[in-house]
């Protein structure tokens, strides 16, 4: 799959799995911090999407921490999954 | 006891906002549902991850601790809340075989989450409780405000009650034999020769206080207990109207009948107790059945003063009244019991 | 105001069965973390517990109990509810006396048996023995039934904290004058729901857990019941006293659903309140059984409260490395380790202590020993940012 396809597929997953309901996927930015500022997400969010990425992609993130940086926006979640994904 | 100013209420009745009790909604699919607003005072970010339960309490409660001044605690009954997920992640727990879960459900399946929810948006660092005894949580809610109103005399409070129909809950009950088999029309409730009720739903919200000016209602007494001893019951009903009533006569017998055939002795009971010339009134065919129904039920009682009138599906005939108190007897699967006295302000 | 005192105790953990077996387990250091035996889980082996090793089959003989649908959750409950019964030597009549209370807390109910849950939750299947057991009022349910109560009865919930307000329920009840005497307490068994729950959250420890050590990994759970008998002190001048329940408080943190604020608002502000309504000041304090979870948050926030209130930090440990968090159990159980404190003067170490948080630098007690203790505080902090504590007093 091409990166920005595979983006703009998780930018739907990451709305659908969180019941972002307020949010367009398209309206996320590949750069925007998805915690803090931008989507807003927090810790609850981020075992979501490290669950999300091991249904969707088989990868396996044991420490949270580490998740923390995976998950720090779109650009960074894609390269991830690029590089690690099993499924 | 206190006084009750503000008052919300979402349920299957138009009661959200402008109450128009006129017109009886009917239930659908055999299950009287609560006709949701769209929920404007909550945050788009804290809605996405509420369970029906705490999107219908935050939601009814918001307004009332938004436009209504300091309010110095939280205090929340439901039997039920928070099963809806509880149940969503056991489907999880037994699907991904106890693998990687979400946490969301989990989080949302503690039923004070209600409570909780509410402290957080509204930054409330005040007490914060959330009861849940079965068909006697909003009672032990209404002697929880009461204790700490006598506790902390110049404090308000927030004292609510929610329970949602989930597919588990409705399943849970289904089983049990709660529910009527036939589908009929919340009008005939009372008529039905049969076992069980319909099942409902609703949030409803108060703001109390010991403010008698400008109070919609004063909640006198109450009182409960456990047994399925109709004499038992009766002694206690008895003495409670002797307790708290001049003349021993209430103006109106509020009665939280469910059309429950197995249950009826119960109500029969109550309306001999408070005599042949109170009339009496029911509301659990605009609500459901449901553990904190009788939350719904004083609601109405605070409506009934206020419109000074009662919807002809409510007692059989259009009333115009002036009531000065109501009494309202509930019971819980025929086990719990309770009885609570309601004056005007 | 007659104070209101504590008559009878009665407690089961992974420590003990009976008061007196806890006691000696907190004396000698004991753990009760072990592997998870009792129900098939995918866990059993990998995350240690606080499981209290008597199946139900001997629970129901030994508490003669015959009827159907009672889960282990109201067997633990009816456990420790009659040890405290006992010491407290109230006849039948008067717990069945309009003017007791039962006011209980538990966080699971009925769902210890997940599976049946689950089957009795799908409209496909028929239902099982348990079906009007999950729910969170069964458990006082089946306690009315087997002792008549006919006072009020309540059942509370405010996560981790329950008991503690279940607790504070009864000792109001009393204090109001509704009731002469309160039953109190709080009871959770284990479940596949509580332990995929706590670990779908990342916050339980594989190994056993290190409440207050700079190297704490997260929370074992555990389970258990406790209960107290209170009542005023007039009517209770034949008996044995074991303490006396002198303040209380609630609050929430309103920070976060699932965590503790950094500046730990809501703690302090219980341990502060329950002070005030106490009449004492933080220095009166001899003791404090803390909270402690083992999680990186609780630990924290709960030392950074500490510091805040207190100039001179009293003695604290957390009992929950010897039994495990509890969680709607676990302020019950630790009030009865706070009254303990009191009626046999002693503090008991706290355990699996190495480093302390370098945040913070708050070591815990250390050694068993015998002290001079007027007033013991007990802390409970759960999800939805409920705070309370309780404070009790030299009988």
């Amino acid at each position: 799959m091409e990166t920005a396809a595979l983006k703009q597929q998780l930018k739907k997953q990451i709305v659908e799995f969180l019941n972002l309901i307020s949010v367009n996927p398209d309206d996320i930015k590949d750069d925007e911090p998805l915690f803090g500022e931008g989507l807003r997400l927090d810790s609850i969010d981020s075992i979501e999407l490290i669950v999300l990425l091991n249904r969707e992609y088989g990868i396996v993130i044991e420490d949270p921490k580490e998740g923390r940086k995976i998950l720090t926006s779109i650009n960074t979640m894609a390269d991830y999954i690029e590089k690690h994904r099993t499924k | 006891m206190f006084y009750i100013h503000q008052s919300s209420c979402i349920s299957p009745q138009q009661t959200f906002k402008d109450a128009d009790l006129t017109v009886l909604h009917g239930p659908v699919e055999k299950q009287l549902k609560a006709i949701e607003p769209t929920y404007d005072a909550i945050p788009p970010g804290v809605l996405r991850r509420m369970g029906k339960a705490v999107r219908m309490g935050a939601g009814s409660a918001l307004p009332l601790l938004q436009e209504h001044g300091k309010t110095d605690g939280i205090i929340i009954a439901t039997a039920n809340a928070g099963k809806e997920d509880c149940v969503k992640f056991l489907d999880q727990i037994v699907q991904y075989e106890e693998g990687m879960l979400t946490p969301l459900n989990f989080v949302q399946s503690t039923p004070n989450a209600i409570a909780g929810q509410l402290g957080l948006i509204t930054k409330n660092h005040g007490y914060n409780i959330t009861h849940l005894h079965q068909g006697l949580a909003f009672e032990n809610a209404l002697m929880d405000a009461d204790m700490r109103l006598a506790e902390y005399p110049d404090h308000q409070y927030l004292l609510g009650a929610v329970d949602d129909i989930s597919v588990s809950s409705y399943t849970f009950e289904e089983k049990e034999g709660w529910h009527k088999q036939e589908d009929i029309s919340n009008k005939d409730l009372y008529n039905a020769d049969s076992p069980g009720s319909i099942a409902g739903e609703a949030a409803v919200m108060f703001l109390v206080n010991n403010i008698a000016a400008g109070a919609k209602a004063k909640l006198v007494a109450v009182d409960t207990l456990h047994s399925t001893d109709e004499h038992i019951i009766k002694e206690r009903l008895t003495f409670f109207i002797q307790q708290h009533l001049q003349n021993n006569k209430a103006d109106l017998l509020l009665s939280g009948e469910d059309g429950d055939n197995r249950l009826a002795h119960f109500y029969d009971m109550a309306a001999a107790v408070a005599g042949n010339e109170t009339p009496i009134a029911h509301y659990k065919h605009m609500c459901g059945a449901y553990p904190t129904a009788s939350a719904f039920g004083l609601w109405i009682a605070c409506e009934i003063f206020k419109a000074g009138a009662l919807p002809e599906h409510m007692t059989g005939s259009l009333l115009k009244v002036s009531y000065k108190n109501i009494l309202l007897y509930n019971s819980y699967r025929g086990y719990q019991h309770s009885f609570m006295l309601v004056s005007v302000a | 105001m007659d104070r209101i005192v504590v008559t009878g105790i009665g407690v089961i953990s992974a420590i003990g069965n009976n008061v007196a077996e806890n006691r000696h387990a907190l004396i000698n250091r004991n753990c009760g973390m072990g592997k998870l035996e009792m129900f098939p889980s995918h866990f059993s082996g990998i995350l240690p517990v606080g499981e209290i090793k008597i199946s139900n089959e001997s629970l129901q003989k030994k508490l003669q109990v015959h009827e159907p649908g009672v889960t282990r959750t109201s067997l633990l409950a009816l456990h420790a509810l009659q040890e405290a019964l006992q010491e407290s030597r109230l006849t039948p009549a008067e717990i069945a006396a309009y003017d007791t209370a039962l006011i209980s807390a538990n966080t699971v109910g009925g769902m210890c048996l997940t599976d049946e849950m689950y089957h009795d939750s799908k409209k496909e299947t028929g239902s099982s023995e348990y079906i009007s057991s999950y729910d969170y009022g069964s458990i006082n349910r089946f306690l009315q039934s087997r002792f008549h109560f006919s006072g009020p009865i309540n059942t509370i919930n405010t996560a981790c904290s329950s008991s503690a307000n279940a607790i504070m329920y009864g000792a109001r009840l009393i204090k109001s004058g509704r009731v002469k005497r309160a039953i109190v307490g709080g009871t959770d068994s284990l479940a596949k729901f509580t332990i995929n729950g706590f670990n779908s959250l990342r916050i339980l420890s594989n190994e056993i857990c290190t409440p207050f050590d700079e190297g704490r990994k997260g929370l074992n759970l555990g389970e258990g019941a406790a209960f107290l008998v209170l009542e005023k002190e007039s009517e209770a001048s034949s008996k044995k006293i074991y303490a006396a329940l002198s303040g209380y408080a609630n609050a929430n943190d309103a920070f976060h659903a699932s965590s503790l604020s950094d500046d730990a608002a809501g703690p302090y502000k219980v341990m502060k309140e329950a002070l005030e309504v106490a009449g004492l000041s933080p220095a009166d304090i001899g003791f404090i059984n803390a909270h402690g979870t083992g999680t990186e948050n609780n630990d924290l926030v709960e030392s950074i409260a500490m510091k805040k209130l207190f100039s001179e930090i009293p003695p604290f440990a957390s009992t929950k490395a010897n039994t495990g968090h509890t969680l709607g159990a676990a302020a019950a159980i630790e009030a009865v380790y706070a009254i303990l404190n009191l009626s046999e003067q002693e503090i008991y170490p706290a355990i699996n202590f190495n480093v302390p948080i370098t945040a913070t630098g708050l070591i815990p007690a250390d050694s068993y020993r015998k002290a001079e203790l007027e007033h013991v505080m007990s802390n409970s902090f759960g999800f939805g940012g409920n705070c309370s504590s309780l404070i009790f007093s030299r009988a």
